[in-house]
Protein backbone atom coordinates (compact mmCIF):
# COMPACT_ATOMS: atom_id res chain seq x y z
CA UNK A 1 0.00 0.00 0.00
CA UNK A 2 1.42 3.66 -1.44
CA UNK A 3 1.69 6.21 1.46
CA UNK A 4 -0.57 8.44 -0.95
CA UNK A 5 -3.54 5.81 -0.18
CA UNK A 6 -2.97 6.09 3.20
CA UNK A 7 -2.81 9.52 3.21
CA UNK A 8 -5.86 9.49 1.47
CA UNK A 9 -7.83 7.67 3.36
CA UNK A 10 -6.80 9.10 6.35
CA UNK A 11 -7.90 12.53 5.08
CA UNK A 12 -11.64 10.96 4.26
CA UNK A 13 -11.86 9.69 8.04
CA UNK A 14 -10.98 13.12 9.12
CA UNK A 15 -13.13 14.83 6.98
CA UNK A 16 -15.99 12.26 7.89
CA UNK A 17 -15.49 12.74 11.58
CA UNK A 18 -15.31 16.23 11.71
CA UNK A 19 -18.60 16.66 9.49
CA UNK A 20 -20.67 14.46 11.50
CA UNK A 21 -18.95 16.19 14.63
CA UNK A 22 -20.06 19.52 13.09
CA UNK A 23 -23.50 17.96 12.63
CA UNK A 24 -23.64 16.35 16.05
CA UNK A 25 -22.39 19.94 17.86
CA UNK A 26 -25.69 20.96 20.04
CA UNK A 27 -24.40 24.65 20.74
CA UNK A 28 -23.88 27.47 17.43
CA UNK A 29 -20.24 28.07 18.24
CA UNK A 30 -19.14 24.58 18.56
CA UNK A 31 -20.39 24.04 15.09
CA UNK A 32 -19.12 26.88 13.28
CA UNK A 33 -15.76 26.26 14.54
CA UNK A 34 -16.41 22.51 13.57
CA UNK A 35 -17.55 23.67 10.29
CA UNK A 36 -14.86 26.11 9.64
CA UNK A 37 -11.97 23.12 10.19
CA UNK A 38 -14.40 21.35 7.71
CA UNK A 39 -13.96 23.68 5.10
CA UNK A 40 -9.73 23.99 5.54
CA UNK A 41 -9.80 19.80 5.46
CA UNK A 42 -11.47 20.95 2.38
CA UNK A 43 -9.01 23.00 0.79
CA UNK A 44 -6.68 20.06 1.25
CA UNK A 45 -9.17 16.99 -0.43
CA UNK A 46 -9.27 19.30 -3.53
CA UNK A 47 -5.47 19.49 -4.15
CA UNK A 48 -5.54 15.76 -3.51
CA UNK A 49 -7.96 15.81 -6.02
CA UNK A 50 -5.34 18.05 -8.26
CA UNK A 51 -7.79 20.82 -8.63
CA UNK A 52 -5.76 23.25 -7.11
CA UNK A 53 -8.36 26.48 -8.19
CA UNK A 54 -10.85 24.90 -6.20
CA UNK A 55 -8.41 24.43 -3.48
CA UNK A 56 -7.77 28.03 -3.46
CA UNK A 57 -11.79 29.22 -4.10
CA UNK A 58 -12.39 26.29 -0.78
CA UNK A 59 -9.49 28.30 1.31
CA UNK A 60 -10.61 31.26 1.07
CA UNK A 61 -14.69 30.82 1.11
CA UNK A 62 -15.05 28.13 3.55
CA UNK A 63 -11.63 29.30 5.51
CA UNK A 64 -12.40 33.11 5.30
CA UNK A 65 -15.92 34.62 4.39
CA UNK A 66 -17.87 31.63 5.52
CA UNK A 67 -16.37 31.35 9.17
CA UNK A 68 -17.60 35.71 9.69
CA UNK A 69 -20.75 34.82 7.95
CA UNK A 70 -22.11 32.34 10.02
CA UNK A 71 -20.40 33.71 13.45
CA UNK A 72 -22.39 36.81 12.20
CA UNK A 73 -26.06 35.16 12.17
CA UNK A 74 -25.69 33.48 15.16
CA UNK A 75 -25.15 36.86 16.63
CA UNK A 76 -28.43 38.01 14.92
CA UNK A 77 -30.28 34.80 16.00
CA UNK A 78 -29.59 34.62 19.97
CA UNK A 79 -30.32 39.11 19.52
CA UNK A 80 -34.03 37.94 18.16
CA UNK A 81 -36.80 35.83 19.25
CA UNK A 82 -35.60 32.74 21.62
CA UNK A 83 -34.90 29.73 19.53
CA UNK A 84 -36.76 26.23 19.57
CA UNK A 85 -34.99 23.22 18.76
CA UNK A 86 -36.16 20.98 16.22
CA UNK A 87 -39.46 18.13 16.22
CA UNK A 88 -38.48 14.87 15.62
CA UNK A 89 -40.05 14.95 12.77
CA UNK A 90 -38.44 17.79 11.61
CA UNK A 91 -35.19 16.47 12.28
CA UNK A 92 -36.62 13.52 10.57
CA UNK A 93 -37.39 14.95 7.16
CA UNK A 94 -34.19 16.76 7.15
CA UNK A 95 -32.24 13.40 7.75
CA UNK A 96 -34.39 11.50 5.15
CA UNK A 97 -33.67 14.70 2.42
CA UNK A 98 -29.92 14.75 3.14
CA UNK A 99 -29.68 10.74 2.64
CA UNK A 100 -32.02 11.00 -0.81
CA UNK A 101 -29.24 13.89 -2.29
CA UNK A 102 -26.45 11.87 -1.04
CA UNK A 103 -27.60 8.83 -2.24
CA UNK A 104 -28.78 10.80 -6.13
CA UNK A 105 -24.68 12.08 -6.52
CA UNK A 106 -23.54 8.39 -5.36
CA UNK A 107 -25.35 6.95 -8.04
CA UNK A 108 -24.43 9.58 -10.71
CA UNK A 109 -20.59 9.04 -9.65
CA UNK A 110 -20.87 5.48 -9.45
CA UNK A 111 -22.93 5.03 -12.94
CA UNK A 112 -20.59 7.75 -14.79
CA UNK A 113 -19.18 6.11 -18.16
CA UNK A 114 -15.38 5.04 -18.23
CA UNK A 115 -13.86 7.41 -19.20
CA UNK A 116 -15.86 10.37 -17.89
CA UNK A 117 -17.06 12.68 -20.62
CA UNK A 118 -14.68 15.61 -21.00
CA UNK A 119 -14.61 18.62 -22.53
CA UNK A 120 -10.77 19.34 -21.12
CA UNK A 121 -9.06 18.39 -24.42
CA UNK A 122 -11.11 21.39 -26.44
CA UNK A 123 -10.40 23.37 -23.60
CA UNK A 124 -7.12 23.43 -23.89
CA UNK A 125 -6.84 23.19 -27.63
CA UNK A 126 -8.35 26.70 -27.64
CA UNK A 127 -5.75 28.44 -25.47
CA UNK A 128 -3.59 29.85 -27.77
CA UNK A 129 -6.11 31.92 -29.02
CA UNK A 130 -6.97 33.39 -25.41
CA UNK A 131 -3.71 33.82 -24.76
CA UNK A 132 -3.91 32.64 -20.99
CA UNK A 133 -2.61 29.43 -19.75
CA UNK A 134 -4.44 28.64 -17.03
CA UNK A 135 -7.77 26.44 -18.68
CA UNK A 136 -9.99 27.21 -15.78
CA UNK A 137 -9.32 31.22 -16.69
CA UNK A 138 -10.41 30.46 -20.37
CA UNK A 139 -13.37 28.94 -19.14
CA UNK A 140 -14.26 31.55 -16.93
CA UNK A 141 -13.93 34.58 -18.84
CA UNK A 142 -13.19 33.56 -22.98
CA UNK A 143 -15.45 30.42 -23.33
CA UNK A 144 -18.02 30.80 -20.77
CA UNK A 145 -17.46 34.21 -20.23
CA UNK A 146 -21.71 34.84 -20.12
CA UNK A 147 -22.09 32.57 -17.29
CA UNK A 148 -19.20 34.52 -15.14
CA UNK A 149 -20.74 37.91 -16.70
CA UNK A 150 -24.21 36.95 -15.39
CA UNK A 151 -22.45 35.20 -11.81
CA UNK A 152 -21.58 38.90 -10.79
CA UNK A 153 -24.55 40.42 -11.63
CA UNK A 154 -26.08 37.94 -9.37
CA UNK A 155 -23.78 38.69 -6.85
CA UNK A 156 -24.74 42.35 -7.07
CA UNK A 157 -28.64 41.21 -7.11
CA UNK A 158 -27.80 39.48 -3.66
CA UNK A 159 -26.25 42.80 -2.44
CA UNK A 160 -28.89 44.70 -3.27
CA UNK A 161 -31.20 41.51 -1.28
CA UNK A 162 -28.91 42.42 1.88
CA UNK A 163 -29.21 46.13 1.83
CA UNK A 164 -33.37 45.83 1.70
CA UNK A 165 -33.28 43.75 4.93
CA UNK A 166 -32.04 47.22 6.58
CA UNK A 167 -34.86 48.67 8.50
CA UNK A 168 -35.90 52.03 7.46
CA UNK A 169 -35.08 54.00 10.47
CA UNK A 170 -30.97 53.04 9.88
CA UNK A 171 -30.86 53.17 6.23
CA UNK A 172 -27.55 54.56 5.86
CA UNK A 173 -26.07 53.95 9.37
CA UNK A 174 -22.99 51.95 9.70
CA UNK A 175 -23.51 48.46 9.69
CA UNK A 176 -22.99 47.33 13.95
CA UNK A 177 -21.09 45.60 15.77
CA UNK A 178 -18.03 47.11 12.82
CA UNK A 179 -15.91 49.76 13.42
CA UNK A 180 -15.92 50.01 17.02
CA UNK A 181 -12.84 50.74 18.06
CA UNK A 182 -10.70 47.74 19.88
CA UNK A 183 -8.34 47.82 22.81
CA UNK A 184 -7.34 44.20 22.28
CA UNK A 185 -3.61 45.34 21.31
CA UNK A 186 -3.04 42.26 19.42
CA UNK A 187 -5.60 42.37 17.24
CA UNK A 188 -4.95 45.85 16.27
CA UNK A 189 -1.20 44.90 15.64
CA UNK A 190 -2.17 41.17 13.80
CA UNK A 191 -4.43 43.62 11.72
CA UNK A 192 -1.62 46.01 10.63
CA UNK A 193 0.98 42.77 10.06
CA UNK A 194 -1.42 40.77 8.30
CA UNK A 195 -3.51 43.58 5.91
CA UNK A 196 -0.42 44.47 3.91
CA UNK A 197 0.67 40.98 3.39
CA UNK A 198 -2.71 39.76 2.71
CA UNK A 199 -3.60 42.25 -0.05
CA UNK A 200 0.31 41.33 -1.64
CA UNK A 201 -1.24 37.91 -1.32
CA UNK A 202 -4.78 38.51 -3.17
CA UNK A 203 -3.44 40.68 -5.74
CA UNK A 204 -1.10 37.74 -6.73
CA UNK A 205 -3.22 35.36 -6.62
CA UNK A 206 -5.51 37.39 -9.44
CA UNK A 207 -1.99 37.52 -11.39
CA UNK A 208 -1.19 34.33 -11.62
CA UNK A 209 -4.77 33.00 -12.50
CA UNK A 210 -3.44 33.85 -15.73
CA UNK A 211 -1.15 30.75 -16.52
CA UNK A 212 -1.82 29.02 -13.07
CA UNK A 213 -3.94 28.23 -10.66
CA UNK A 214 -5.84 31.39 -9.55
CA UNK A 215 -8.20 33.96 -10.21
CA UNK A 216 -10.17 37.10 -9.82
CA UNK A 217 -12.39 34.95 -6.95
CA UNK A 218 -10.27 33.43 -5.02
CA UNK A 219 -7.66 36.70 -5.08
CA UNK A 220 -11.00 38.85 -4.55
CA UNK A 221 -12.07 36.98 -1.46
CA UNK A 222 -9.16 37.20 0.16
CA UNK A 223 -8.43 40.85 -0.30
CA UNK A 224 -12.37 40.88 0.63
CA UNK A 225 -10.73 38.65 3.97
CA UNK A 226 -8.65 41.66 4.79
CA UNK A 227 -10.59 44.34 4.58
CA UNK A 228 -13.12 42.56 6.99
CA UNK A 229 -9.76 41.98 9.47
CA UNK A 230 -9.03 45.46 9.10
CA UNK A 231 -12.48 46.64 10.12
CA UNK A 232 -12.93 43.91 12.71
CA UNK A 233 -9.54 45.55 14.51
CA UNK A 234 -11.75 48.71 14.53
CA UNK A 235 -8.87 50.69 12.48
CA UNK A 236 -11.56 51.79 9.41
CA UNK A 237 -14.69 52.29 9.83
CA UNK A 238 -16.91 49.80 7.46
CA UNK A 239 -18.79 51.96 4.70
CA UNK A 240 -22.33 52.77 4.91
CA UNK A 241 -24.89 51.27 1.86
CA UNK A 242 -25.29 55.06 0.71
CA UNK A 243 -21.43 55.44 0.17
CA UNK A 244 -20.93 56.60 -3.41
CA UNK A 245 -17.19 55.19 -3.51
CA UNK A 246 -18.95 51.90 -2.19
CA UNK A 247 -21.23 51.25 -4.90
CA UNK A 248 -18.82 52.22 -8.00
CA UNK A 249 -16.22 49.89 -6.42
CA UNK A 250 -19.47 47.15 -6.47
CA UNK A 251 -20.36 48.05 -10.06
CA UNK A 252 -16.72 48.62 -11.95
CA UNK A 253 -16.49 45.00 -12.58
CA UNK A 254 -19.42 43.74 -13.92
CA UNK A 255 -19.84 47.46 -16.12
CA UNK A 256 -16.51 47.37 -17.50
CA UNK A 257 -16.94 43.42 -17.89
CA UNK A 258 -20.46 44.55 -19.81
CA UNK A 259 -18.50 47.37 -22.14
CA UNK A 260 -16.01 44.91 -23.00
CA UNK A 261 -18.77 42.62 -24.09
CA UNK A 262 -20.44 45.18 -25.98
CA UNK A 263 -17.31 46.51 -27.13
CA UNK A 264 -16.61 42.69 -29.10
CA UNK A 265 -19.39 43.64 -31.60
CA UNK A 266 -17.01 46.89 -32.75
CA UNK A 267 -13.72 44.74 -32.31
CA UNK A 268 -14.15 40.90 -33.87
CA UNK A 269 -18.38 40.62 -34.71
CA UNK A 270 -19.66 38.99 -31.79
CA UNK A 271 -21.02 39.65 -28.19
CA UNK A 272 -18.20 38.90 -25.43
CA UNK A 273 -15.92 38.09 -28.17
CA UNK A 274 -12.33 38.95 -27.78
CA UNK A 275 -9.75 40.04 -30.71
CA UNK A 276 -6.91 37.57 -30.22
CA UNK A 277 -4.14 40.26 -30.64
CA UNK A 278 -5.56 41.57 -27.38
CA UNK A 279 -7.49 38.94 -25.50
CA UNK A 280 -4.78 38.41 -22.97
CA UNK A 281 -4.98 41.85 -21.90
CA UNK A 282 -8.58 42.36 -22.16
CA UNK A 283 -8.62 39.36 -19.74
CA UNK A 284 -6.31 40.39 -17.21
CA UNK A 285 -8.14 43.96 -17.28
CA UNK A 286 -11.52 42.13 -16.17
CA UNK A 287 -10.31 40.29 -14.07
CA UNK A 288 -8.61 43.00 -12.43
CA UNK A 289 -11.71 45.14 -12.02
CA UNK A 290 -13.78 42.22 -11.12
CA UNK A 291 -11.46 41.29 -8.50
CA UNK A 292 -12.07 44.66 -6.86
CA UNK A 293 -15.79 44.58 -7.17
CA UNK A 294 -15.81 40.93 -5.71
CA UNK A 295 -13.94 42.00 -2.63
CA UNK A 296 -16.57 44.84 -1.97
CA UNK A 297 -19.32 41.96 -2.48
CA UNK A 298 -17.46 39.76 -0.91
CA UNK A 299 -17.33 42.23 2.30
CA UNK A 300 -20.85 43.99 2.10
CA UNK A 301 -22.57 40.61 1.70
CA UNK A 302 -20.88 39.19 5.21
CA UNK A 303 -20.85 42.62 7.21
CA UNK A 304 -24.99 41.98 6.57
CA UNK A 305 -27.57 45.11 6.64
CA UNK A 306 -27.13 47.78 9.53
CA UNK A 307 -29.02 47.12 12.27
CA UNK A 308 -31.90 49.04 14.29
CA UNK A 309 -30.87 51.24 16.94
CA UNK A 310 -32.55 50.96 20.13
CA UNK B 1 12.15 10.51 -1.70
CA UNK B 2 8.38 11.53 -3.28
CA UNK B 3 7.29 8.25 -0.96
CA UNK B 4 9.17 9.90 2.23
CA UNK B 5 7.43 13.11 1.44
CA UNK B 6 3.71 12.04 1.12
CA UNK B 7 4.36 9.68 4.89
CA UNK B 8 5.10 12.37 6.07
CA UNK B 9 2.78 14.33 5.02
CA UNK B 10 0.72 11.34 6.08
CA UNK B 11 1.80 11.12 10.00
CA UNK B 12 1.80 15.32 10.24
CA UNK B 13 -1.89 15.04 9.54
CA UNK B 14 -2.52 12.06 11.53
CA UNK B 15 -0.83 14.08 14.60
CA UNK B 16 -3.27 16.83 13.43
CA UNK B 17 -6.31 14.75 13.60
CA UNK B 18 -5.23 13.75 17.00
CA UNK B 19 -5.25 17.50 17.69
CA UNK B 20 -8.84 17.99 17.03
CA UNK B 21 -10.31 15.41 18.96
CA UNK B 22 -8.81 16.73 22.05
CA UNK B 23 -9.00 20.74 20.92
CA UNK B 24 -13.03 20.06 19.53
CA UNK B 25 -13.70 18.19 22.48
CA UNK B 26 -13.40 21.74 24.30
CA UNK B 27 -14.94 21.81 27.03
CA UNK B 28 -14.56 25.48 26.67
CA UNK B 29 -15.10 27.66 23.45
CA UNK B 30 -11.87 28.62 24.04
CA UNK B 31 -10.52 25.63 22.84
CA UNK B 32 -12.17 25.15 20.27
CA UNK B 33 -11.22 28.46 18.37
CA UNK B 34 -8.10 26.77 18.33
CA UNK B 35 -9.39 24.60 15.63
CA UNK B 36 -8.67 26.43 12.95
CA UNK B 37 -5.51 27.64 14.09
CA UNK B 38 -4.24 24.15 14.47
CA UNK B 39 -6.04 23.30 10.89
CA UNK B 40 -4.08 26.47 9.66
CA UNK B 41 -0.02 25.27 10.98
CA UNK B 42 -1.35 21.58 10.13
CA UNK B 43 -2.55 22.17 6.90
CA UNK B 44 0.28 24.09 5.75
CA UNK B 45 2.66 21.81 6.42
CA UNK B 46 0.84 19.24 4.91
CA UNK B 47 0.12 20.90 1.56
CA UNK B 48 3.84 22.11 1.72
CA UNK B 49 4.74 18.30 1.93
CA UNK B 50 2.48 17.43 -0.96
CA UNK B 51 3.72 20.57 -3.09
CA UNK B 52 7.44 18.88 -2.40
CA UNK B 53 6.21 15.12 -3.16
CA UNK B 54 4.20 16.00 -6.25
CA UNK B 55 6.59 18.42 -7.81
CA UNK B 56 3.07 20.75 -8.05
CA UNK B 57 4.01 24.69 -7.33
CA UNK B 58 1.19 25.94 -7.35
CA UNK B 59 0.02 23.60 -4.38
CA UNK B 60 2.33 26.14 -2.06
CA UNK B 61 -0.21 28.94 -3.16
CA UNK B 62 -2.61 27.34 -1.28
CA UNK B 63 -0.57 26.74 1.64
CA UNK B 64 -0.47 30.42 1.71
CA UNK B 65 -3.48 31.13 1.44
CA UNK B 66 -4.57 29.13 4.33
CA UNK B 67 -2.44 30.66 6.46
CA UNK B 68 -4.08 34.12 6.09
CA UNK B 69 -7.38 32.88 6.33
CA UNK B 70 -6.36 30.79 9.16
CA UNK B 71 -5.33 33.71 10.79
CA UNK B 72 -8.78 35.22 10.32
CA UNK B 73 -10.51 33.07 11.31
CA UNK B 74 -9.40 32.93 14.47
CA UNK B 75 -9.43 36.54 14.86
CA UNK B 76 -13.54 36.29 13.94
CA UNK B 77 -13.64 33.43 16.93
CA UNK B 78 -12.34 35.25 19.15
CA UNK B 79 -13.96 38.57 18.52
CA UNK B 80 -17.04 36.58 18.63
CA UNK B 81 -16.90 35.36 22.45
CA UNK B 82 -14.90 38.53 23.34
CA UNK B 83 -16.80 41.03 24.97
CA UNK B 84 -18.96 42.64 24.22
CA UNK B 85 -20.25 40.06 22.03
CA UNK B 86 -20.97 41.20 18.51
CA UNK B 87 -24.44 41.95 17.59
CA UNK B 88 -24.87 42.87 21.39
CA UNK B 89 -22.76 45.64 21.73
CA UNK B 90 -25.76 48.03 21.02
CA UNK B 91 -28.59 46.38 23.40
CA UNK B 92 -29.26 48.93 26.49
Amino acid sequence: MSAALILDACLVLLVLAVAVWTIAARETFPAIAGFVSYGLLLAIVWVRLSSVDVALTEAAIGGGATGVLLLGAAARLTDRAGRRPAGIGLRIMAGALCLAITAALAFVILTLPDPAPTLAPQAVAGLPATGVGNPITAVLVAYRGIDTLLEKIVLLLAVIGVWCLTPDDSWGALPAPWGTARQDDAIVLLARLLAPVGVVVGVYIVWVGADDPGGAFQGGTILAAMWLLVMMAGLIAPLPATSRRLRRVLVAGPALFLAVAFAGFAMSGDFLSYPPAYAKWLIKLIEAALTLSIAAMVGVLVIGPAVRKR
Amino acid sequence: MGEFLTGSACFVLAMVALGLVRILRGPADADRIMAPQLLGTGGIAVLLLLAAATGAPAVVDVALSLALLAAFASVAFVLAKGSPAPGKADEP
